[in-house]
């Protein structure tokens, strides 16, 4: 370790728990200890939540119908808040079949997709910065699961639509559950689903988050407390770079 | 130790880069988006066989060629055609002459439900001043809204010639929104002409009578029967005329004409030629000549020259006498303070065009083999001076026709009208020769001659009145056809026929025959220059301009009873009216309010009921109301009249009217 204080002269020393906190582990990490990968895991974790919240704005899945009396088709869109496109067009066509309005589908997952990201977030935030060795493993874990649940939610609500029609539509079709993703065909419409932005954008939050996972794991097991790590990490990951002491060791 | 976290970040980003771009290449996809039909001439593309077949000329092949707008491809431009005896407005793309709309205008129109429900039934309602209801009209001469003497592709005016009416069309919706009639004369032929930003619709009588249509015997022709050059203000932000602020001229009992508005340098003037300034009235019965020959006794009539802009200071100073709520400025007035000056213009005139340029004014005699072209700067300046030849019987001052003119161009028989284009030449129609000439406005000669089938009357050209023609087409509006087209009776259709002017020669290059009416001027506009709208936003009457109070929304229709006043808020949507069974007692006043909750392009639904002769068109958004007397008891199925979806003939519903005591 290189000196830069001028030798002799005494300086207030300002991170003296974390220094103490280096010293009483035998300083495995020297007096920088981690400082790079411990900033690199708030960075990924941030980008994920970055993309996450992102993701609210913009649409996660799009399908697009063509049939020959619509040359330009007819679009729906699906975002974490709402439904876009030509809803009303499809719904209009969706009465003959017995299918319900799509403003109804997935109205409570909608009304609360912000809050929800918010606590996606927080949670993310919470293990990066708070949780100990053993729970920042599952850091992974919320945004994860985030895009999953989105299929999953999207996929329940179309088979509970093509489940459920009513019996008393002009046209009976036996139930069926719509593609999620894929090219398919329903009468006279070519159907085209694929994810879009949003989609894409959270799944690229996966990513970010796990990353932060195995660069935190690399952090942890450097730790110089790894020994007794709890359920809280004393560790500081955000804390700054150590000065070096006045005399070297 | 960074680099792990530079390939996650990468990671990432790769594989958003990946999933946006596979959100975009599906191929199936890009398939179905472009499903138009690319076949290829194939093997029976032999050309020489297939104008063997038919007979068809190399000229014939061009003019196709031309023309022949295949399935999907749109028209340059749009004429804006008169209807004639229709009493409607004809619109018809160019190069392609397919017909697009017929515009209901001063004719109930059916399939747009034009006079078959409350609102449209007030427009047209308007337009009938006496005892009888007007069910027709005779469209002339329709015009486009301009703004510094060009098309602006808002609105278009047309006049009514029998009945003295103007109309109003919203071009955003292609329908007509008002009809204002002239208490104060009968038939209008110089009209309806703009100013160039529109502040004016310019409607000028044709057959003198008294102004207000008051009696006084034929006898008294000289001194109690007038004519009219009635300004119709127009207000651009509402969209209608409004009479309160309009104003007239009042003229002598000459027939007034043809009529345009000055531009660039002339504008603030309009000129009208006239006829019959003789004032012959006729009495065949009584051994006297006719109209006719009465009418054609002058080698010249004069051209009517207003200073609109000094006529507008006057009238707002008071100088005015109100007749039946128009302002009239008087004869004696106008002629006395430089309102209104005449020259004179050679034998039974017609057809009166400002020069793109404005700076000159050209008339046609129909009895006359000239063109006379009037210069601007030099009438302006003989009036400025008060150079004047003499006064007609009322006063009005009189240029020395000589004085007034650049010069006359040696045309043919029966010169009527005259379009431009965009290299100086002017293009006249030949009545009695069954001609368009060609000539040039810089050097008054006749460049070329092109025969059109038969007695051509209007003429027009792309943009060919404004202050900037386009050049490229001329349509002669022909009145008669003769041995064009299949005969389909005594009644003959007209013969629209499109002439390519783009290059050094005429070339003809296609017949559309109008079955129509006879149509009298047209107007051709580029088709960027229009921008209607697709549907309208939910709850509109187009009439109202905007939204009906009485539209309701899918979910809130209702049928509510006051007395014996029923009323129905209704929704029309694919396939079903809500609600589709309405009983009401006889005798009950039935007001149905139908708002289509269609939103989706080009899905129209009608609405009519049984014996009722109630008949709606329903555009998308569209809110129409209707108001009737349940008077027949008895049992009424109602539909949708146009073949909206597969469960179109489902669409329907039953009107039971309970008779009294039951």
């Amino acid at each position: 370790m290189q000196a830069t204080g001028a030798p002799g002269v005494p300086r207030a020393d300002t991170h003296k728990h974390l220094r103490a906190f280096a010293d009483a582990e035998g300083g495995a990490g020297g007096t920088s200890w981690g400082y790079g990968r411990r900033w690199g895991v708030v960075a990924l974790s941030l980008a994920a939540i970055g993309t996450d919240v992102g993701s609210l704005f913009l649409d996660w899945w799009k399908l697009t119908l063509y049939a020959p009396q619509y040359p330009h088709g007819l679009r729906l869109t699906m975002s974490l808040r709402g439904m876009g496109g030509d809803v009303r067009e499809i719904d209009m066509l969706n009465h003959y079949i017995g299918m319900g309005h799509l403003a109804h589908a997935a109205s409570f997952e909608r009304e609360h997709a912000v809050a929800g990201v918010g606590v996606l977030a927080l949670m993310v935030l919470a293990l990066t910065l708070l949780a100990g060795r053993k729970a920042g493993k599952f850091i992974v874990i919320p945004g994860l699961a985030f895009p999953t649940i989105f299929l999953a939610d999207a996929y329940y609500w179309m088979r509970s639509f093509g489940h459920n029609l009513d019996p008393h539509a002009p046209l009976h079709i036996p139930a069926f559950t719509p593609q999620l993703f894929g090219n398919g065909q329903i009468g006279q419409f070519m159907t085209f689903a694929v994810p879009a932005a949003g989609f894409w954008l959270a799944t690229s939050g996966v990513l970010f988050l796990a990353a932060a996972v195995v660069v935190r794991w690399r952090v942890c097991r450097e730790c110089p407390r790894a020994k007794d790590c709890g359920r809280l990490c004393r560790a500081a990951l955000v804390g700054p770079r150590l000065p070096p002491k006045e005399t070297s060791r | 130790m960074k680099t792990w976290m530079w390939r996650a970040t990468l990671a990432g980003v790769v594989a958003c880069a990946l999933g946006s771009a596979g959100a975009c290449t599906n191929k199936a996809e890009q398939q179905a988006a472009g499903q138009r039909d690319t076949t290829s001439l194939g093997a029976s593309a032999d050309l020489k066989t297939l104008m063997a077949a038919r007979g068809l000329s190399e000229a014939d092949v061009e003019a196709a060629l031309k023309t022949y707008t295949p399935t999907g491809k749109k028209d340059e431009y749009l004429i804006f055609a008169s209807g004639g005896h229709s009493g409607q407005i004809l619109v018809i793309g160019v190069p392609s002459m397919r017909q697009l709309k017929t515009i209901g205008v001063f004719t109930p129109e059916p399939w747009q439900g034009y006079g078959y429900g409350d609102e449209s039934n007030k427009v047209l309602a308007a337009g009938s001043q006496g005892t009888h209801s007007l069910g027709w009209g005779d469209v002339h001469h329709p015009n486009l809204s301009e703004t510094n003497g060009d098309y602006d592709g808002q609105f278009i005016f047309v006049n009514d010639k029998a009945n003295g009416r103007v109309a109003v069309v919203d071009l955003a919706d292609f329908m007509t929104k008002q009809i204002v009639a002239n208490p104060l004369v009968g038939s209008d032929h110089g009209g309806a002409f703009v100013t160039p930003n529109t502040d004016y619709v310019v409607e000028t009588s044709q057959y003198p009578t008294p102004l207000g249509r008051e009696y006084a015997p034929l006898s008294d022709y000289k001194d109690k029967y007038r004519g009219l050059a009635m300004f119709w203000k127009f207000d651009r932000k509402k969209g209608r005329i409004v009479p309160e602020q309009s104003w007239g001229v009042e003229l002598p009992p000459y027939s007034q004409d043809l009529a345009d508005a000055g531009k660039k340098v002339s504008d603030g003037w309009v000129f009208i030629n006239s006829f019959n300034t003789e004032m012959a009235t006729g009495g065949t019965l009584q051994g006297k000549p006719a109209i006719e020959s009465g009418a054609s006794q002058n080698d010249m009539d004069y051209l009517h020259i207003i200073d609109w802009r000094k006529g507008e200071q006057l009238v707002n100073a008071g100088k005015a006498t109100t007749m039946k709520g128009i302002r009239v400025l008087p004869l004696q007035t106008a002629a006395a303070e430089g309102v209104l000056t005449f020259v004179g213009e050679p034998k039974s005139p017609h057809g009166c065009d400002v020069t793109p340029d404005g700076a000159g004014i050209v008339v046609g005699g129909k009895l006359d083999t000239h063109g006379t072209v009037y210069d601007f700067a030099k009438i302006k300046d003989l009036i400025a001076n008060k150079k004047f030849e003499g006064k007609d019987a009322f006063g009005v001052p009189v240029l020395a026709f000589k004085d007034s003119i650049r010069g006359q161009v040696e045309l043919g028989l029966g010169p009527l009208h005259t379009v431009f284009d965009d290299k100086g030449n002017a293009y006249t129609s030949l009545f009695l020769e069954s001609k368009v000439a060609k000539w040039s406005l810089a050097d008054l000669k006749t460049l070329e001659k092109l025969s059109v089938h038969y007695n051509i009357g209007h003429i027009l050209a792309a943009e060919g009145d404004t202050v900037s023609p386009d050049g490229k087409y001329v349509v002669a509006m022909n009145k008669m056809s003769i041995d064009r087209f299949t005969p389909v009776g005594p009644l003959y259709p007209q013969n629209f026929q499109l002439v390519d002017i783009s290059g050094d020669k005429m070339r003809m290059i296609y017949d559309l025959p109008i079955g129509d009416g006879e149509p009298h001027y047209a107007q051709m506009i580029k088709a960027d220059k229009l921008h209607p709208e697709k549907i309208y936003p939910p709850g509109t009457n187009p009439y109202l301009g905007g939204h009906d109070p009485n539209a309701v929304e899918g979910g809130k229709e209702r049928i509510t009873r006051n007395g014996d006043t029923v009323d129905v808020y209704m929704t029309a949507v694919r396939s079903h009216f809500v609600p589709d069974q309405i009983e009401v007692n006889e005798g009950d006043t039935v007001n149905l309010h139908i708002t289509s909750t269609e939103q989706a392009e080009d899905q129209t639904h009608g609405f009519t009921i049984d014996m009722y002769n109630i008949n709606l068109s329903l555009e998308p958004g569209k809110t129409e109301n209707v108001t009737f007397k349940a008077d027949m008891p008895g049992v009424y199925p109602f539909y949708c009249t146009e073949f909206c979806s597969a469960l179109h003939l489902e669409m329907t519903g039953y009107m039971l009217v309970k008779p009294k005591g039951k």
